[in-house]
């Protein structure tokens, strides 16, 4: 921890960055916080929060209103990875952001993340939809006709609150067709089931980075990393995809038949 | 210039636990805290856009006053010396149980206990209810 705040403080004064996201506690809440050369003293009390925060939506959304600034962000693995999807996207130039690492997945320190601590599944769940442990190898160990059902039950609890996209770190549409009328009835709830969640699984197709926020926001806890994971396997059996890992853009992005040969972005910026 | 500041979500009386991303004095966005013992960090469609009404254009900043079928922006002396002697006129006529006091999840418990005081010591009336009701 003494490392890192020696980083952090390094790359403040030699102006590698302008600000610095990481955590520290205030009101009794460790929360996000802008360290920055004018309160380097409070570099002291940079520290790392078991809650996840998108640091890097939060860099992103600076960055449109301020795209000079370069921002230093406290990234776990899922972080980087998200920046490297937002890259692909244009949403942040390379440069604009430096990661300091944190080694993360398995949990170095210790991190609420429903990939390691997942959340306990009650009785009717358990008997009616699924729960949200499975991974995608028990979940096709589900009988076939029984796995629509159980994904229906989940899908008619949406309150519709836009909470998976609005935390999402790689959802940034200026026009998200989950509030387009003709696609997704202004007044319905829930949501057309269950063609809410398809139109955002396809979505997440080459652009979910399993950070699993999504579903640590979802007030009825649908197990929407499981969704996305499923839309991502298929990706990768089809194209040989891996999203988030490399600059890479994904097979999606070039129109035709059949899978596209991968571009490189330019720029290519490793670990 | 940029930091982000705990807040208690408006809209309803659950209280969740807010955390709006201000740069530069202007709310870019509003997040669930992901640590407050209410919401756990999830919020309802409402919370996720506090930040909307409070940068909306359309947002009411001070008193309007109905003059001849049509609002008009006046102050806060005006506003409040008008509903005063409404009130007085409609009370001494009436009697004090022709008045309804609609209190609002919107503000803080002192604001309410403030209200129905209100209600009950200065008109005269048992008549409080409240917007989750209406
Ligand atoms: S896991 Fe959810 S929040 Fe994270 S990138 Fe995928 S869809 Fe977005
Ligand atoms: S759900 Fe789809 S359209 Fe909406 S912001 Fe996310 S990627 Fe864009
Ligand atoms: S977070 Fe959950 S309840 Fe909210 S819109 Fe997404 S799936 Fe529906
Ligand atoms: S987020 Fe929704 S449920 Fe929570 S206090 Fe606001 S309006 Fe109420």
């Amino acid at each position: 921890m003494a490392e890192l705040k020696d980083l952090v403080r390094q790359w403040l004064e030699s102006g590698r960055v302008d600000l610095f996201l990481g955590y520290k506690e205030v009101a009794g809440h460790p929360l996000p916080y802008a360290f920055s050369r004018d309160n380097l003293e409070e570099v002291a009390e940079l520290m790392v929060s078991p809650a996840r925060y998108s640091l890097e939506k939060l860099a992103a959304n600076i960055l449109k209103a301020r795209p000079g600034l370069r921002i230093g962000l406290l990234a776990r693995d899922c972080t980087r990875r998200a920046v490297n999807v937002l890259t692909i996207y244009n949403q942040v130039e390379p440069g604009q952001v430096e990661l300091l690492d944190l080694s993360c997945c398995p949990s170095r320190p210790q991190v609420s993340c429903s990939a390691l601590t997942p959340p306990e599944v009650g009785e009717v769940k358990r008997a009616l939809g699924l729960d949200n442990r499975l991974t995608p190898e028990q979940f096709e160990a589900i009988p076939a006709p029984e796995r629509l059902g159980r994904w229906l039950y989940e899908f008619q609890k949406c309150l519709k609150c836009y909470g998976c996209r609005d935390i999402c770190p790689v959802c940034f549409c200026r026009e998200c067709s989950l509030e387009h009328g003709e696609l997704v009835e202004p007044r319905d709830l829930p949501p057309e089931v269950p063609m809410f969640h398809w139109v955002r699984a396809v979505h997440m197709a080459g652009r979910c980075i399993d950070c699993g926020l999504c579903e640590e926001a979802c007030p009825v806890d649908i197990p929407l990393r499981l969704l996305y994971r499923l839309t991502n396997r298929i990706v990768r059996e089809l194209f040989g995809y891996d999203t988030g890992l490399t600059l890479t853009r994904p097979p999606f992005s070039v129109l035709g038949v059949g899978p596209a040969e991968p571009r490189e972005a330019a720029g290519g910026k490793g670990r | 210039m940029y930091k982000l500041v705990p807040s208690i979500c408006s809209y309803c009386g659950t209280g969740c636990g807010v955390l709006f991303e201000v740069l530069d004095h202007r709310i870019l966005g509003t997040l669930p805290l992901k640590t407050h013992p209410v919401n756990e960090g999830r919020l309802c469609l409402k919370g996720w856009s506090l930040h909307e009404y409070v940068e909306s254009d359309m947002r009411l900043t001070g008193p309007y006053l109905r003059i001849n079928g049509r609002l008009h922006q006046v102050t806060w002396e005006r506003a409040i010396g008008f509903a005063a002697r409404r009130l007085t006129e409609i009370v001494d006529r009436y009697g004090p149980d022709s008045v309804g006091v609609l209190a609002s999840a919107k503000i803080s418990n002192e604001e309410n206990y403030l209200l129905q005081k209100f209600a009950r010591a200065v008109v005269g009336t048992n008549n409080v209810d409240h917007c989750a009701r209406l």
